[in-house]
């Protein structure tokens, strides 16, 4: 086996604890920038905030946030805390509750998804801040590349009821490369 | 596997969609009698020949038009509702009562 540790090689952490939150709506995209959020100039693509956020695309009017790892997310809670449904054509989408969100790294990210999943998903297909939405272990799963030079690294969200056998599934498809679970506080530090 | 476009994702797998049922244009529900209302909801043309068709991409929700030969099974194309839906609709209730 290779020196590189677990997150370099091949690893699965669970950050469904973490808040995130959706919006949609024709004035979803104006209230976001408003509130200082960046967003992706076209649908099925991902921006990274300055704060950490990841901002995901998912149509022409709807937006799917992921917490930072520098706050834990606070931001986006309390964003969905403090909603209030006003004039603007603006909606809350709870996604707590509706997604589970694991995070798949390593060198090794793109041969474990094409175990599991149709859509060509190197880096030469489906660069770093490209989003998927398909089929992934016979689950509807959003696929987010939110890599780095440093790093390959790909969020996916899938139904939270789901979680279990998701997990299984990606984790017996990282076997043959070494892949492990890895524990949340290893990212937080 | 067959191959489907879908307009907002790209090029997937068939097993990804869902069929929506034949494309009609909607009668006005304040004007039509009730036998073109329940012609409009439930009976189907069912053709041999290019149709239009709904078609939902399952992982996105996304819901479009798709233009296809129903004896060879070809999909001619696809495209996003906002090609025919291009104007709101405002639905009015009936005045009288319904009998």
């Amino acid at each position: 086996m290779t020196s590189l540790n677990p997150i370099e090689r091949c690893a699965l952490i669970d950050l469904t604890d973490l808040p995130r939150v959706g919006f949609r709506g024709l004035d979803a995209a104006q209230w976001l920038t408003a509130s200082g959020y960046s967003l992706p100039e076209a649908p099925n693509r991902a921006v990274l905030c300055g704060d950490g956020t990841l901002v995901a695309r998912l149509s022409q009017t709807e937006y799917f946030l992921l917490g930072s790892l520098s706050d834990r997310g606070q931001r986006l809670a309390s964003e969905e805390a403090g909603w209030v449904l006003g004039e603007e054509r603006n909606y809350l989408l709870p996604r707590q509750d509706s997604h589970a969100w694991l995070q798949l790294s390593g060198k090794h990210v793109a041969e474990v998804m094409a175990k599991i999943c149709g859509v060509d998903l190197r880096a030469e297909a489906f660069p770093v801040g490209s989003v998927a939405q398909t089929s992934v272990a016979r689950l509807n799963v959003i696929v987010i590349n939110a890599g780095s030079a440093e790093l390959a690294k790909f969020h996916l969200l899938c139904d939270r009821a789901s979680l279990e056998y998701f997990q299984a599934a990606v984790l017996d498809a990282m076997g043959e490369f070494g892949g492990v679970p890895v524990a949340l506080d290893n990212l937080l530090g | 596997m067959k191959i489907m476009n879908c307009p907002l994702n790209g090029p997937r797998n068939i097993s990804e969609f869902t069929y929506g049922g034949e494309f009609k244009v909607m009668p006005d529900p304040a004007t039509c009698s009730d036998a073109e209302w329940a012609d409009y909801v439930f009976n189907s043309d069912n053709e041999a020949g290019v149709v239009r068709e709904w078609w939902m991409h399952n992982a996105s929700s996304y819901w479009f038009l798709a233009e296809r030969h129903t004896v060879t099974d070809q999909i001619i194309r696809t495209f996003d509702a906002k090609e025919v839906f291009n104007q709101r609709v405002e639905f009015k209730a009936h005045e009288e009562g319904v009998a």
